[in-house]
């Protein structure tokens, strides 16, 4: 036996992680996708376009995906530790799959790193965009990239109220109790199938009453611009908090009212599923006046409305009730980690400019397909920051962290703080790359319009600022600078402490 | 009276020697040491052996007993036995002892199929409220999400300076408003009382109002109207919780200090409104940092007489003004009252023993002041349309063994004046006999 194979058992041999039985569950999972090219391949023949490169796309799909299973199939089983590996996985080879049929149709995402951009903004529901000229796609594309965000949504879903709070990622566990206490779960498979399957029920019906709501609107002549085909394309990433419209000028065309519904649709999105659950299916309405985090995402909302409704009035940029809906809908859709715009806030002032950034790093509610830093996460931060400082006066003062009435563990804390740090380092090595590439490009990239890139891409949100704002793209810049936005959107929709594990040798080695 | 005590501890004894003269009794324990110890000093009957099995209990003639009293140190054995006994001879009173407040709530969500429950805490934690200065509610049933309480009071003897409401015809006497006395329990008598009768001196009476006239009555019947801000309780154990919970009640700032931590974490999570300290308490640097010396009162229950004496004294030098401790050893008391360190010593034991020895006085007079006992009840009845007594003036409602104490209506809580009427879809809290609850339903 060679030296060189010698080593590779015993590397082998001190291997704790299940990988072959990780690549396993990945390539099993990623033979669900194939079905989903039909609905833009239908969408061609409906249009007259060659419906190819899904058909390629989905056959593509489909050997890689059973390839892998059946390379693997000798695999033990996936636990808790392999989890973070299939995590990481499953999303940059889903992602790379859902590229191809941009590559396939050789259009304007014809250069690989521009497809898996625009796929890897769909997926993570981000919803930022290399596309230069919008309207210009094809309708079968345009269909693909808002299925890509409604498809990421449903795998949040599950990722986000199933999985993550198993793998305890960033005080994700606070939600551990809500998921574990439905009195049908018995064993940990058992509750991530029961609570996924409850979510996933709330999704689809999020879904469905955004289609029917806006294609309504479009019918009674609410919205004219609301073709069915607007409706359903945009409630799809409404959904899924995403942020991709057809439209060259994201939601601009459309009327007020669709505005407003919109605004509302966004709002429900980026709640806490858990609370939504309650409150609307088990009818204890009751039951958002009395959480802790809905209380304050409300209040973070209002607050960001006025101040960018303050602006807009001082500056004369919109009046009345357009003042009103345009700061609500620009609060809640970066909150909410949606980045639709209903107007072009790009062109408003250096105040709203530095709000809009700020609000995306506040997200949506923990158990929902927002991205961002969350709500609940601000909200323990800032209680513990309190708890601190009267620590510093009274040393031995004893007072536990609530949320809800029920103390957090320390452990859970202290996750969360190592979640946060991650989030803001990884964020400041992101703006800073792009910050340098921008300084030496000559598409004229400010330092700001850098940190507004990473922090959206982070945060999945989508829109910057610039030549990247809510009605233009990243199309202009470099290719570095677009992979590492890629990487920030993968780093920021896992909530970057399972990907980060796998960099340690204590994940790998028993 | 045949009586059997299970258990030869200090309560078991307490009781024992007020019982051994006018009843028939025989104590059970496993330890034939204290068995002896018992039966050198009194005239009883000893049993050995374990009180939580059929064959002992039967033993002792449960079967012929008219009363047991299970007082054991251990709650699941008292418990056991008690539900033991009861179900060998249903017609014997059954009375356990706990030192677990839960064990009262199951008892009095009638979970435990007991006669009563006495727990030590409880007492201890109405005992230190008295002594602190503020009577506080014995019980208290809450109707209507908690706008209607139906609380019961000790009335001090001598009578409090309450303000006109002990001494004077209730007509004529200023009760807080939004109040109604249902009940004056006097001695063995329980009256539901009409306008000319007044509270005394040593009564216990039974109010239902609104939250705020329970506490104004609390205020109102305070000892000396000292105003207690805040209390530091040391010791954050079983005791010191029940202490803590009864004068949260009361709005009373609780601060705890616990030397071990994980108690401390585990009960600054039970109780978001005390504020707790992880500390010793022994440390001077700490007390003065805190202004532990700022407050009203300190409160000694950390288990250990002497660390009770101790951190008492050490309290007092840096200014406290009233202490009190809670003591195991019946020694201790007066020890600590010479010293000058602690104001007043509460024993627990003795405290469940003295409990115990006035249930079997009167069984029943006991039950009723516990509202959910057999002869009283407190009933929630929603008027139907076509009651007779629907439309009619509160003063023109007969009286006779029962009392409306107020009534819900359209979600609010309103306390009846002898004027207001009746009205169909009101909901009535009603105070009356168990015999006559039925009839008052169907009444109505």
């Amino acid at each position: 036996m060679t030296a060189a194979a010698e080593r590779v058992r015993g590397f082998r041999r001190g291997l704790a992680v299940d990988v072959v039985a990780a690549l396993n569950l990945v390539g099993t999972l990623v033979t669900f996708l194939p079905p989903a090219f039909l609905v833009p391949a239908a969408v061609a023949v409906g249009y007259d376009e060659p419906p190819w490169p899904f058909l390629a796309a989905a056959l593509a799909t489909l050997a890689v995906g059973l390839g892998l299973a059946r390379a693997t199939r000798r695999g033990g089983r996936v636990g808790a530790r392999e989890g973070y590996l299939v995590v990481a996985l499953v999303w940059l080879l889903v992602a790379a799959l859902g590229a191809l049929p941009y590559i396939f149709a050789r259009g304007q995402l014809e250069s690989p790193l521009d497809a898996y951009f625009e796929s890897m903004s769909g997926f993570t529901t981000t919803g930022a965009t290399v596309v230069a000229d919008i309207e210009g796609l094809e309708h079968s594309i345009a269909v693909w990239r808002q299925l890509t965000v409604w498809l990421g949504g449903l795998g949040i879903v599950v990722l986000a109220l199933a999985v993550l709070p198993r793998l305890r990622v960033g005080g994700r566990q606070l939600l551990e109790a809500e998921a574990a206490s439905s009195p049908e779960a018995g064993t940990l498979t058992e509750s991530i199938r029961s609570t996924s399957r409850r979510f996933l029920g709330l999704y689809l019906a999020l879904t469905a009453v955004g289609i029917t709501t806006l294609v309504a609107f479009g019918l009674v002549g609410l919205d004219e611009r609301m073709t069915p085909y607007n409706a359903v394309s945009h409630a799809l990433s409404i959904s899924a908090t995403g942020g991709f419209s057809p439209e060259g000028r994201s939601i601009e065309g459309f009327s007020a009212a669709s505005h407003w519904a919109i605004a509302l649709f966004m709002f429900l999105a980026g709640a806490n599923y858990a609370l939504l659950y309650r409150a609307f299916v088990r009818r204890r309405p009751s039951a958002l006046v009395r959480d802790d985090e809905f209380r304050l995402y409300v209040l973070v909302l209002a607050l960001g409305s006025l101040l960018l409704l303050t602006e807009l009035l001082a500056e004369g940029i919109a009046s009345g009730e357009a003042a009103v809906r345009h700061a609500v809908f620009q609060a809640v859709s970066i909150m909410t980690t949606t980045g639709y715009a209903s107007l072009d806030f790009n062109q408003w002032t250096a105040l709203t400019s530095v709000t809009i950034v700020a609000l995306m790093f506040v997200g949506g509610s923990a158990g929902s397909t927002t991205g961002s830093i969350k709500v609940v996460r601000h909200l323990l931060m800032g209680r513990m920051l309190v708890r601190e400082l009267n620590q510093t006066v009274h040393p031995e003062l004893i007072s536990p962290v609530r949320l809800n009435g029920s103390a957090i563990e320390d452990r859970t804390l202290r996750s969360l703080i190592v979640f946060v740090f991650l989030y803001l380092g990884c964020f400041g090595l992101g703006a800073l790359g792009i910050a340098i590439e921008g300084a030496h490009g000559d598409t004229g990239i400010t330092p700001f319009q850098a940190i507004a890139a990473a922090a959206t891409t982070i945060g999945n949100v989508g829109p910057g600022f610039g030549i990247a704002g809510p009605m233009g793209s990243f199309a202009e810049y470099t290719g570095t600078s677009k992979a590492i936005m890629i990487a920030l959107m993968w780093l920021g929709r896992l909530e970057i402490v399972p990907i980060v594990v796998l960099f340690t040798r204590r994940y790998w080695r028993a | 009276m045949k009586v059997v005590i299970v258990g030869a501890g200090r309560v078991g004894t307490t009781v024992v020697e007020a019982l051994h003269e006018e009843h028939d009794v025989t104590v059970v324990d496993a330890d034939s040491a204290r068995l002896g110890m018992l039966t050198t000093s009194y005239d009883v009957t000893a049993v050995r052996g374990d009180a939580a099995s059929r064959r002992t209990l039967e033993e002792a003639g449960v079967g012929r007993a008219n009363l047991l009293v299970a007082c054991t140190s251990r709650d699941e054995i008292n418990i056991v036995a008690a539900l033991l006994a009861k179900k060998l001879s249903p017609g014997t009173t059954t009375v356990a002892r706990t030192e677990n407040q839960e064990y009262v709530e199951l008892w009095r969500q009638r979970l435990l199929e007991l006669d009563w429950m006495v727990s030590a805490e409880l007492e201890t934690a109405m005992s230190v409220s008295r002594t602190i200065g503020v009577p506080a509610a014995r019980q208290t049933d809450v109707f209507a999400d908690g706008q209607v309480q139906v609380v019961e009071f000790d009335i001090d003897d001598p009578a409090p300076e309450s303000g006109g409401l002990v001494g004077r015809p209730l007509r004529a006497a200023s009760a807080p408003a939004d109040s109604k006395v249902v009940a004056i329990l006097r001695g063995d008598a329980i009256r539901l009382p009409r306008g000319d009768d007044a509270i005394e001196a040593g009564d216990r009476v039974v109010v239902i109002g609104s939250p705020q006239a329970a506490r104004e009555w609390s205020r109102r019947l305070a000892k000396d109207r000292r105003a207690v801000e805040d209390v530091v309780v040391f010791g954050a154990g079983h005791y010191g919780i029940a202490i803590a919970r009864v004068l949260l009640e009361q709005e009373i700032d609780v601060w705890f200090i616990e030397a071990d931590g994980g108690r401390a974490s585990a009960v600054a999570e039970l109780l978001p409104e005390a504020r707790m300290f992880h500390a010793t308490g022994f440390d001077p640097e700490f007390l003065r940092r805190e202004r532990i010396s700022h407050v009203t009162a300190a409160v000694f229950a950390l288990g250990d007489d002497a660390r009770n004496h101790f951190g008492a004294t050490l309290v007092k030098q840096l200014g406290v003004e009233f202490t009190v401790a809670l003591v195991r050893d019946a020694v201790s008391g007066a020890v600590f009252e010479r010293s000058g360190a602690v104001d007043v010593t509460i024993n627990p034991r003795l405290l469940a023993a003295e409990e115990i020895v006035r249930f079997t006085y009167d069984p029943r007079t006991r039950q009723v002041a516990m509202l959910q006992g057999d002869r009283f009840e407190v009933l929630d009845v929603t008027v139907r349309e076509g009651s007779r007594f629907a439309g009619k003036r509160f003063h023109e409602l007969p009286t006779t063994g029962s009392i409306i104490g107020a009534i819900v209506r359209n979600g609010r809580a309103v306390f009846p004046h002898g004027d207001d009427v009746l009205l169909p879809g009101d909901r009535a809290i009603i105070f009356t006999e168990s015999a006559r609850a039925a009839l008052v339903q169907q009444a109505l």
